[in-house]
Order: structure tokens, then sequence, then C-alpha cells
């Protein structure tokens, strides 16, 4: 062990759209961020705004928490959806949380908004949440690095439901229309909670989820890794790097999705980064 | 036979370096009952325990989460020997406010210099995550702060900084009041950009960038 490497990310800081973004939409705030319709006049505006090939969805990390029963802060058209107080004191508490309701609620928004976007024609890039930006929102994240610290497997029954219902989300979001999964756990990185604790999430949660992600996406959609879940999952020789030849200086989400059929794994870089250009060849990820 | 001094302030400093919050409480009351000085206790037991886990996450030995379990063997250790303290030694302590601005719940990196800060001496204020900015403010003026700690993680949230600084001018205290800001968006040029006094890349620096602020050994 210890191949691992870190990502330094300076992506994935924002949630919330500025208010020179929303101004002329007539939306209010916090609502628009919880309806459908407004989500996808939210996300179109955004992608104009900056300069993007693709709309996003949704707006923040706090949608799959909520579903389990998370308290969010629904925040302003300054500073969008956050957590609010944690509803577990105890890791046990977690395997007490609801689960998922596709059916209502904000994420029921966000797949509806999906559907509204692919039907005006848009490229959608679905964000799925990883587990320690999820237990972030649930839980203080000291009581989780004790638990991983001295018995991880306290927290093996909610890595095991959370797996279960995100791939639920990703077969939904697939049949909704989303074109790309990105997923990411910025909360779990590894210079936050160190190599043995990566190596450990790698093997039981992320290799076993994106294996079965990938079967489910199958061609339709491709899953684009946070570079620190895709260094992980090298790192731990868990898959390996494959280059496939793409258009010249292609957009990287372009160049992921040239690739779909091929391969489904992709995560040389964060899909945030809107600047970043694929010369000839896109690196995709095989599991060994 | 009785433990020596010396033998259970290794043991001390061991239990913060090897995150054992439980069995430090029983080394510290046998280093009370043993009638040792609870001051050395603190500062060359549970603070150079956590000194040391300071300097292995410094050489990428140890991460955040170690620090934090580190940090949790170190208070038990203190909720033992801080009341064996003599008055004089709980005072004269630089007091400072710190906590994550609003519209921001990443509050990892804030935990871990409010620790560092406090193992190096300072009296912490510790507002929390999404702090609505006038707290900052009114913290400060209440507890007579020295410095203010603000920290964020999103590009969205960072102009909470500015406010912050602007607000402590208008409550005719900004000269009373060092502010330091840190977070991964934020830069030593944006820190310069809007006034702040000090900026750190991480928890063991943003010690260092305060003792020297406040004029103390760095």
């Amino acid at each position: 062990m210890g191949n691992i490497k870190d990502f330094k990310c300076t992506y994935d800081h924002s949630a919330g759209i500025s208010p020179e973004i929303t101004e002329g939409l007539s939306l209010t705030f916090p609502d628009a961020y919880q309806h459908a319709d407004t989500m996808a006049v939210l996300s179109k505006r955004l992608k104009e705004a900056e300069g993007m090939d693709f709309c996003e969805l949704p707006f923040c990390h706090t949608v799959e928490a909520e579903a389990m029963g998370g308290n969010i802060n629904f925040g302003n058209e300054k500073a969008g959806p956050r957590a609010g107080v944690y509803v577990c004191e105890t890791v046990e508490e977690l395997n007490g949380l609801s689960r998922i309701d596709f059916s209502a609620g904000r994420i029921r928004e966000v797949l509806t908004a999906c559907e509204i976007l692919k039907k005006q024609g848009e490229t959608v890039v679905l964000m799925i949440s990883g587990p320690f930006t999820i237990l972030n929102v649930l839980i203080d994240p000291r009581h989780v690095f004790r638990a991983m610290r001295r018995n991880p497997e306290k927290l093996q029954p909610f890595f095991d439901r959370l797996q279960e219902e995100l791939l639920q989300f990703a077969a939904k979001a697939v049949k909704s229309g989303a074109d790309v999964l990105s997923y990411a756990d910025s909360s779990g990185s590894l210079n936050i909670i160190g190599p043995k604790n990566m190596e450990y999430i790698t093997e039981r949660f992320t290799v076993p989820f994106l294996k079965k992600a990938v079967q489910i996406t199958d061609g339709k959609a491709q899953i684009a890794l946070c570079p620190k879940t895709s260094f992980a999952l090298t790192g731990t020789g868990a898959a390996e790097w494959k280059n496939l030849a793409v258009q010249k200086d292609s957009s990287y989400l372009n160049a992921c999705l040239q690739v779909k059929k091929q391969a489904a794994l992709t995560g040389q870089m964060c899909i945030k980064n809107r600047a970043y250009k694929v010369s000839e060849q896109i690196k995709v990820l095989e599991f060994t | 036979m009785a433990a020596s001094k010396e033998e259970l302030l290794g043991k001390l400093s061991d239990c913060v370096l090897d995150m054992e919050d439980e069995e430090v409480t029983g080394v510290a009351e046998e280093y009370i009952e043993n009638g040792y000085e609870a001051f050395d206790g603190i500062m060359n037991g549970l603070v150079d325990g956590m000194n040391k886990a300071s300097d292995l996450y410094d050489q990428e030995e140890y991460f955040v989460t170690d620090l934090l379990l580190c940090s949790d063997a170190m208070y038990a250790g203190l909720d033992v020997l801080r009341p064996h303290l003599p008055e004089e030694t709980q005072d004269e302590k630089p007091r400072a406010v710190i906590g994550v601005v609003e519209g921001d719940t990443h509050d990892i990196g804030k935990n871990l210099v409010k620790i560092m800060m406090e193992t190096a001496g300072f009296e912490m204020h510790d507002l929390g995550r999404d702090v609505p900015l006038d707290q900052f403010v009114e913290k400060a003026k209440e507890t007579d702060a020295s410095l203010v700690l603000m920290s964020t993680l999103m590009t969205t949230t960072m102009m909470g900084m500015p406010e912050v600084i602007k607000k402590l001018e208008e409550a005719g205290i900004r000269d009373k009041v060092k502010v330091m800001v840190g977070g991964s968006p934020i830069s030593r040029k944006f820190a310069d950009d809007i006034g702040a006094d000090g900026y750190s890349a991480n928890a063991v620096e943003a010690v260092k960038v305060a003792k020297k602020l406040m004029g103390m050994e760095a």
C-alpha cells in the first residue's frame, strides 16, 4: 500500500448560484433549489453563465443524505443547500435511517429535472456523492473517523445499504436521461482519511459499487470519476489506465462521451475543469 | 513502587500520540495521585504528544483523522489534569474566535486549527460551522479576542470573509483584532486583497502565523 496519490481539488467548491446569474429569472430562493422545473431553469442558466457544454444537477451534495432523513439548510440565492444539524449522534444510529424513496422529495425532483433537461436536448451530468460526503451531512465526522479507526465493520451495514441505494439512484438517473454520472467523495479525500481508510473504503465500497454501476450504465451513460477516486482505484491496484483515441482537443466532457460505448469509467480530470482539453487520447479505467 | 514523573509524562505523551483516549484518563489520574504538577503533565505530557502528532502530520505520516483522534486523547487527559491547575496558570492566554463562514459546513480543517491553537496555548472560542457573519464580530467583542480566524472550503462563501473584516471596522475593533483566513480556495493573495493580517495553508502553519501576529515566539 501507500501508492494512492491525492489529487489537489480546486473545483468542487461551489454550491448555490450567485445572484448575478439568477438575475431576471424571477425565481425565489431557496424554493428554486427544490422543484424540478426551477432546477432545470437554474441548471441551464448556470451552463450559459459558466460557458459549459452540459447541464449539471443537483447544485449541492445533500440530496442523498436528505432522502435518508438528513437535516438540510436550503440556503438562499447566495449559498445553496447545505447540512443543517446532525441527525445521528452515534454510528449505530445510522442504521436506523430511513430508506430512500425515489418517488418523493428533492431526489425525485432532481430525476424529473434531468428528464426535463434531456427533453430540451441538453447533455446532463448528474452528480452522485460518495459515502463520506453523505455521512458528513448526517453525523459529526469525528464519530465516523473513530469508528473507521477502531472498528470499521461497525460502518459496514451503512456502506452496504448506501451502495444498494446509490446503485438505484444511478439506474434511475440513467433512465431519466443522464448522459454522465459524476461520482465524487471529496470529504473522503486521502489527505483527510489517510491511506489505510482510503484502502478500506475503496475495497469495501467503491470497487463493488462501481463494478455494479458499470453494468447499470451499460454504454448508455459515462461514469466520470473524481480523480481522487481514480487514484484510489489505481493506487490499490483495483483498476488500470488505458488510452482511447478521441477527436483532437475535445473538451473533457465531450471526450468522455465519445468513449461511452467503449469504456464506462473515466476520471483523469475533474468534470468541473471547464478549460481542460483532451488532446488526442483520453484515459479510461478498467478493473483489473 | 510509584512510577516516576518522567515515566508518566512519557506515557501521557504516548497516549495522545497513539490516540488512546481511554487509557490516558488512568495515566493522568495516576500522575495526579503521585503528586506531580498538573501544568507539567499538560505541557510535557499531553501537549508534547500532540506536538509529536503534529510533526507526523507535517511529515504526512499522520492524517487529519489521526490528529482528531489524538486530540480526543489530549482532551480526555486535560479533563483530568485541568482541575488541578493552580489559578494563576489558568489565565493570560491570548483569546481567539474561530469559525467556518456562513454558507459552508466543511469544518474538519477548522477543528484541526482549533486543536492546534489550543495546544499552542490559545483560548479558543469556537463558533462552529455555517456561522452568520455578525457572530464573528459579536464574539470577538464579548470575549475581547485578539484574533479572529475564518475558514471556508467553498468559493461561493469566501466573500463573507471581507464582509467580516468590514464589520470589525464598523464595530470599531479592527485595530484590536488580527484576522487570519484559510481554507482550500483561499490564497495568500486573497488574504492580502481583503486586508486579512494572516493566511495559512494548513493547521500547523496556522499556529506559527498566529504566534507571529501575537508577537509570541514562533
